[in-house]
């Protein structure tokens, strides 16, 4: 009985008219395709972009130099060294975050107790040699002053959730 | 014994043992934070609430005796409800700061918080602040509200340091650790206040915010500095030596070590240090190769040995090198015809070379110092030559040890001293035959003729015969001779005296020794006595000017006994070669600079005072240029064709030196063919009693930028009996230039009447005084 089924779909070229159906069904459907960069898809607030380093609306930079996002940090992208300022707080004088090793895990936004380190919604950002992705505490401060207004935003929108 | 049951387990121990001690035996562990093994027990965080059978309430396990047939749970659900209780009782009033916390990641408090803590505090009122306070360069207490009182660190001071220089103050929720008498701690074991506290309270200054404790490697070594050998745990980040911590070994430092070990590490650091091969050229300083330095030696040793002879040929180094330096430095000497080698470069009396039956050494193990029950001091700055020996002496007198002590100043030992004979440097001998005669007298004993003449000339005084009695009392006696006595112009005669007092009452007797590798030093035979040929000791190739010198880690002017006659020898001589690891006084004289590395960057071995080898690893990269001296050494003997060169390792070296680990065969502190002189040496006028200041004794330290801004480190003044000052017509304060041979020094001299008269107290070992001449001697003071 198999055989017979069998020998009437090979000779009936179902399968084929079965796979050119679906082909033809999302031939006539509505394209899902993005065209970046014109169009953009929407991103959540907790999308894990370029790093960021923020500051206090007083302009204190927050980090205090922990270290714990260079603990946890699982690729081993952070590099930090820290010293005593002359007004005896904690400060880094080294915060790097070599773009190249980073995985985007967010382990390091995770991890800060003062939400200094965060991860944007920038994706497009680039480096024209392999050195430009190795971003220094002034690269990071700058990103961080450039859109902390949005990154303020997605922090009180994802405060509910911690 | 007596039998008792900690959850459930079985352990016989001995009465009057704590439960938390029992408990730590079976491997069972009972959170604490104010109990220490090597303190008292205060009892006063309660964290180590256990429960007892019977016992209506939790009990602490640290101030509970066990009893027989006593039955413990440390688990129970009593237990730990109790030390949950406690501790968020404890965490009420810290600070929730551990993220910049230099405790973080090795922190008791924050360790046992994961434990026994809650996730949320229900506490939300306000906390209590206490203000930070200053109290040193060493010890940093900026954030005090950290503090759970457990006064470790105050029952430290009592006990093992032996001043109460921290206390707590006022009552419940205002009290608070705080500087007593003075504003600041300056106990040079101040350190280990740091180790102690569980929490982030006292942290150390120097390392403050530089990196954190999972970022460091461990790593093991030694100290170079004391003769105690302390073990010590480098650690190290990114090559470089972040801090020093103890490790804890019963036999030597137990679990302390002295802030001269724990914080020197800044000096290796240190922006003088020397990172590549400099030779002087008309009148310029020219970096240059390793191959072109080395040269440039070889060729200059070679010249003078072939145009002079060998014999011109002066070599010097400091006992804080390691074994195989020495042995190497007297290897290359010998290689090229010289004998002149010596590393006693702080001695002045020679006369005992080769009367010794073995290297100078404690005469005892590190560890019996407590059990002593008599000990005669002589000639010692005990508390700051030998911190942790110090400790162990003192914690022999808590069990009753009696301290008998001679010397030429009255530092405050910080111990009970039973009888003390302050007397001027000259007098020394005289005092030690008269407690020999006393001595002799109660034990009825004829004496040996070596000493007889002199001890026939005295007649006892009464502390003399005092001692003599506290001495014959005892059941273990320990003679011990510190740095002073060593450096004393007459130091073979106080070893005979002390020797002969030592036989009498059939005590230990020894020497504390200078340095990290004293004894080392004459094991590796880097002394001018070896074999049949005697070359010249330390002083007399400084007398006798030589034309070339070979400098082994030696900075003249600080090291040695005389800095002027050294300075004059080194600017007479045609050549000078300057083994450093520093830049330093050298690039005045010196023709070549070989940058060495300290010991963090090289392996070796050091020989302690009590005679225990130990070697150790590098622990970073040598910096820059700079080469282990070992390596150097080894490179240079190649290039003058010596024989025997060819070492692959340090250890090679070592096996070569020692043949084993045990070297106790070659120690002795007996001397024979001495006779004692009853002449003291003519003095007229004022004589010298130098200390070298303890954080003055090496390079590395005088280069450790937080301990030169200790008290201890402060600029020397001259110290002198206020009858003294009056003759002289000068006010205490005043500056006084101090004038000894054609060289002088501008200090400030004070009025201080513990010392005997006759005498100026200038320490040695420092820029300011680098001018004058021997440490003993006659000294002129005037107005300047």
């Amino acid at each position: 009985m198999e055989k017979i089924t069998n020998f009437f779909k090979t000779f009936l070229l179902l399968e084929l008219v079965k796979g050119m159906a679906l082909t033809g069904r999302h031939f006539f459907a509505r394209k899902i395709t993005v065209q970046f960069p014109e169009e953009k898809t929407p991103q959540g607030f907790r999308f894990r972009g370029l790093h960021a380093l923020r500051r206090y609306a007083n302009d204190e930079e927050r980090c205090i130099g922990c270290k714990l996002c260079e603990a946890v940090c699982p690729a081993m992208a952070i590099h930090i060294e820290t010293e005593e300022r002359a007004d005896g707080t904690r400060r880094t004088t080294r915060y790097d975050i070599d773009l190249v090793k980073c995985i985007f895990c967010g382990l390091c936004e995770e991890a800060c107790p003062v939400d200094a380190i965060v991860e944007t919604r920038i994706l497009e950002y680039h480096g024209e040699k392999r050195g430009d992705l190795y971003y220094t505490k002034p690269m990071l401060l700058a990103v961080g002053e450039k859109y902390e207004e949005q990154i303020a935003k997605d922090r009180a929108s994802d405060a509910k959730y911690r | 014994m007596i039998n008792i049951e900690i959850d459930g387990k079985h352990i016989n121990v001995e009465n009057g043992c704590s439960v938390i001690d029992a408990a730590d035996r079976l491997g069972i562990y009972i959170p604490h934070f104010c109990y220490h093994k090597k303190l008292s027990i205060a009892a006063n965080c309660r964290m180590c609430l256990v429960q007892i059978e019977k016992a209506p309430k939790p009990l602490p396990a640290c101030a509970t005796p066990v009893a027989e047939g006593m039955k413990v749970f440390t688990a129970s659900e009593q237990a730990v409800k109790a030390q949950k209780g406690v501790m968020e009782f404890l965490l009420i009033n810290h600070p929730l700061d551990c993220p910049i916390c230099d405790q973080g990641g090795e922190c008791e408090l924050q360790d046992l918080a994961v434990g026994y803590g809650s996730s949320a505090s229900r506490y939300h009122e306000e906390k209590r602040v206490v203000l930070h306070k200053d109290i040193g360069p060493l010890v940093a207490a900026e954030e005090m509200s950290r503090c759970i009182n457990c006064t470790r660190c105050v029952r430290f001071g009592i006990e093992i340091g032996g001043a109460m220089e921290l206390g707590q103050a006022f009552r419940g929720e205002h009290a608070e650790i705080m500087a007593f008498v003075s504003d600041t701690v300056d106990s040079e074991l101040s350190g280990n206040m740091i180790d102690l506290c569980p929490v982030g309270a006292l942290t150390s200054k120097p390392f403050r915010y530089s990196a954190r404790t999972w970022e460091l490697s461990r790593r093991k070594s030694i100290s170079p500095h004391d003769s105690l050998g302390s073990n010590l745990a480098v650690q190290v980040k990114n090559n470089r030596v972040m801090r020093v911590l103890p490790i804890e070994n019963e036999e030597i430092n137990e679990c302390w070590l002295s802030d001269k070990d724990r914080f020197s590490y800044e000096g290796l650091n240190s922006a003088e240090r020397l990172t590549k091969p400099m030779i002087k050229q008309g009148g310029k300083w020219l970096e240059v190769e390793w191959q072109v330095a080395l040269e440039y030696v070889a060729n200059g040793l070679r010249q003078i040995t072939h145009e002079s002879g060998a014999e011109n040929i002066g070599v010097l180094a400091t006992p804080h090198s390691t074994l195989e330096e020495l042995y190497l430095l007297q290897k290359l000497a010998r290689g090229l015809g010289s004998h002149n080698v010596d590393f006693r470069l702080r001695q002045s009396d020679f006369s005992a070379d080769s009367k010794q039956t073995g290297a100078p050494w404690l005469g005892m193990a590190v560890a019996d110092i407590s059990l002593v029950d008599r000990f005669l001091l002589v000639g010692s700055f005990l508390r700051k030559d030998h911190p942790l020996l110090a400790s162990r002496v003192r914690q022999a007198t808590k069990k009753g040890a009696q301290i008998n002590l001679i010397h030429a100043t009255d530092d405050d030992l910080l111990m009970p001293i039973v009888n003390k004979e302050i007397v001027p440097p000259t007098e020394m001998t005289t005092v030690l035959a008269q407690v020999l005669k006393a001595l002799s007298t109660i034990k009825q004993a004829t004496l040996d003729t070596s000493v007889q003449q002199i001890v026939q000339s005295v007649t006892p005084s009464a502390i003399a015969q005092a001692m003599a009695d506290s001495l014959a009392s005892g059941e273990r006696v320990a003679i011990l001779l510190g740095n002073f006595a060593q450096q004393h112009p007459q130091a073979s005669q106080l070893q005979l005296l002390a020797q002969h007092i030592a036989t009498l009452c059939g005590a230990k007797f020894g020497f504390f020794g200078e340095a990290a590798n004293s004894v080392g030093g004459y094991l590796a035979q880097a002394v001018p006595f070896v074999g049949a040929e005697h070359g010249m000791n330390a002083s007399t190739m400084l007398t006798a000017q030589r034309k070339a010198y070979i400098l082994l880690n030696v900075e003249v002017e600080l090291d040695m006994q005389d800095p002027q006659q050294a300075l004059a020898a080194m600017g007479a001589a045609d050549m000078v070669v300057a083994l450093s690891a520093y830049k330093h006084h050298a690039t005045e004289y010196a023709d070549v600079l070989l940058p060495i590395t300290p010991f963090t960057e090289t392996s070796g071995t050091f020989i302690s005072s009590e005679g225990r080898v130990q070697s150790f690893k590098g622990t970073v990269q040598p910096l820059g240029d700079a080469r282990p001296a070992w390596k150097v050494l080894r490179v240079l003997g190649n290039m003058l064709n010596i024989p025997g060169f060819d070492y692959n390792n340090s250890e090679a070296v070592r096996d070569e030196v020692l043949g084993g680990t045990d070297v106790s065969a070659k120690l002795g502190n007996a001397l024979h063919g001495v006779t004692a002189q009853t002449a003291t040496w003519n003095t007229t006028g004022l004589q010298r009693v130098s200390d070298v200041p303890i954080y003055a004794t090496d390079a590395i330290v005088r280069r450790a930028a937080s301990l030169q801004k200790t008290r201890d480190a402060a600029t020397p003044r001259a110290l002198i009996h206020s009858v003294e000052l009056e003759k002289l017509n000068l006010q205490s304060g005043e500056m006084v230039k101090l004038t000894q041979g054609h060289g002088s020094a501008r200090l400030s001299i004070i009025a201080d009447d513990s010392l005997p008269r006759g005498v100026v107290r200038v320490a040695a070992g420092h820029t300011i005084t680098a001018e004058l001449g021997a440490m003993f001697g006659t000294i002129r003071v005037e107005r300047a």
